[in-house]
């Protein structure tokens, strides 16, 4: 009997894990993912694959949970999204290749330190963006009326409707195909990429970026996903406690987001991601024995540096803001 | 003038009903894995040790019918799973049903592309790997 009490509360426990990843996924738009699996990996000790294919499966959750919400709201655009899922699904076939391809040569440590370097990558575009909750309009080119990348949404918050063109459709592809590639190899949305590739590339405004990259996600993952599974990378009591915890996770970040101003979002994930990111790097050149040093070491280091970001990310904006205030 | 159905919307509860009937099939399968202790003839201790080989690769899909009629709670977690990943694909389909209506051609390609992509990696990399 206390053999399942103690089953049941390991099952909880990662529902509980996946429930925290999920909120946090859920509001900053990247996908419950990119912090289940260094949850998994780092707190629970599941080997990396199965965290990955666990994640990739409950990202479609997180996805389609809040992208039910969302298009109800009319802000995702479905159609730049189904456009750029092209490029997204063929790029997470070659990933989740190459995942099953790193694992089965047992280069696995590989997978932490490229998940290390693209979570802390992400977090470039998040420092740059976010001044603005409307982009600077840009001359609309020839991709703006063939690909058809007008739109609007009406903002809530603004309490106005926000009309927006999208350009550089051939470069926002480009970029989602390596969201593709990283999705697969990584179980993650890999929101950051789709996000840069819509609000940088294509220069559509903050809250159709997000939603729209929410409802692409849950494609792209259904493409990996079922590669995993075939490959057997699929466990299915971890993938049931961690679908379930992402699924309520995300439903409660889904709430928040559509009450809370883009500047708070950045302050949260950016926290939790730096730590979680450094830790992925370090456990990465751990086991691939260039590097050893303690768990507590390990730990500290990522603290400090997260905290250093941290800081520095907050006396960056706080500067830009003064700047902002003389200039009106 | 007729009226324009909305497509948002049944976007929003595709994807809503996907979730809610994956979440009950997860739901259900994890219940029936701690009442009767394990699934497909393994220990529910089994199943749940990560180091342990059980996973994805020894669960047939052809065995849905059958596990889901034995009350086998793999089976039904992997109903759920499954459902999950079919749900963000329906809502393609949908769209393509739009584009249709609009006679966007242009979009109705790339519709077809984005699930040739999805049915590649489902039938065609299963067979060559």
């Amino acid at each position: 009997m206390s053999a399942i009490l103690y089953i049941a509360l390991k099952f909880l426990s990662i529902m509980a894990g996946g429930i925290a990843a999920g909120t946090i996924g859920s509001l900053t738009g990247l996908g419950g993912a990119t912090v289940l699996v260094p949850l998994l990996t780092l707190f629970y000790s599941v080997p990396i694959i199965y965290a990955t294919g666990a994640s990739l499966v409950s990202t479609i959750a997180t996805s389609a949970g809040s992208a039910s919400a969302y298009t109800r709201e009319k802000i995702t655009n479905v159609k730049i999204g189904i456009g750029l899922e092209i490029a997204t699904t063929a790029g997470a076939i070659v990933g989740s290749l190459t995942a099953v391809y790193i694992n089965n040569n047992n280069f696995s440590y590989l997978i932490y330190i490229i998940f290390g370097i693209v979570l802390l990558g992400s977090l470039i575009p998040t420092v740059q963006r976010g001044k603005f909750e409307e982009p600077v309009p840009r001359k609309a080119d020839w991709s703006t009326k063939l690909f058809q990348l007008a739109g609007s949404y009406y903002d809530k918050r603004l309490k106005k409707k926000v009309d927006y063109e999208g350009v550089r459709w051939w470069l926002a592809e480009i970029i989602m195909f390596f969201a593709g590639v990283i999705s697969g190899l990584l179980g993650i949305g890999s929101g950051a990429l789709k996000v840069l590739g819509m609000d940088w590339a294509m220069n559509l405004p903050m809250k159709v970026t997000t939603t729209t990259s929410n409802f692409m996600i849950g494609i792209t993952a259904a493409t990996g996903s079922s590669i995993y599974w075939y490959n057997g990378y699929i466990q299915v009591f971890l993938a049931a406690a961690t679908a379930l915890g992402v699924l309520i996770g995300s439903f409660i970040g889904a709430k928040i987001l559509m009450k809370i101003t883009n500047k708070n979002i950045r302050w949260i994930f950016f926290a939790i991601l730096s730590f979680l990111g450094v830790e992925m790097l370090l456990r990465g050149f751990q086991k691939s024995s260039l590097l050893n040093i303690s768990t507590a070491i390990e730990v500290a280091l990522s603290a400090v540096f997260s905290v250093i970001m941290i800081l520095g990310l907050y006396v960056h904006t706080m500067r830009g803001e003064k700047v902002d205030a003389k200039g009106n | 003038m007729q009226k324009e159905i909305d497509l948002d919307l049944i976007t929003s509860y595709t994807l809503r009903t996907g979730v809610i009937i994956s979440l009950f099939f997860i739901l259900a399968g994890t219940v029936l894995l701690f009442v009767r202790n394990g699934g497909m003839n393994h220990t529910l201790s089994y199943l749940s040790d990560f180091n342990n080989s059980f996973n994805s690769h020894f669960i047939p899909l052809g065995g849905i019918p059958a596990g889901l009629a034995s009350l086998d709670g793999i089976y039904y977690i992997t109903t759920g799973l499954w459902v999950l990943i079919f749900t963000p694909i329906s809502v393609v389909f949908i769209s393509i049903i739009d584009f249709l209506k609009d006679k966007n051609r242009l979009y109705v390609l790339m519709s077809i592309i984005v699930l040739f992509n999805l049915f590649f990696a489902m039938l065609v990399i299963p067979r060559i790997t």
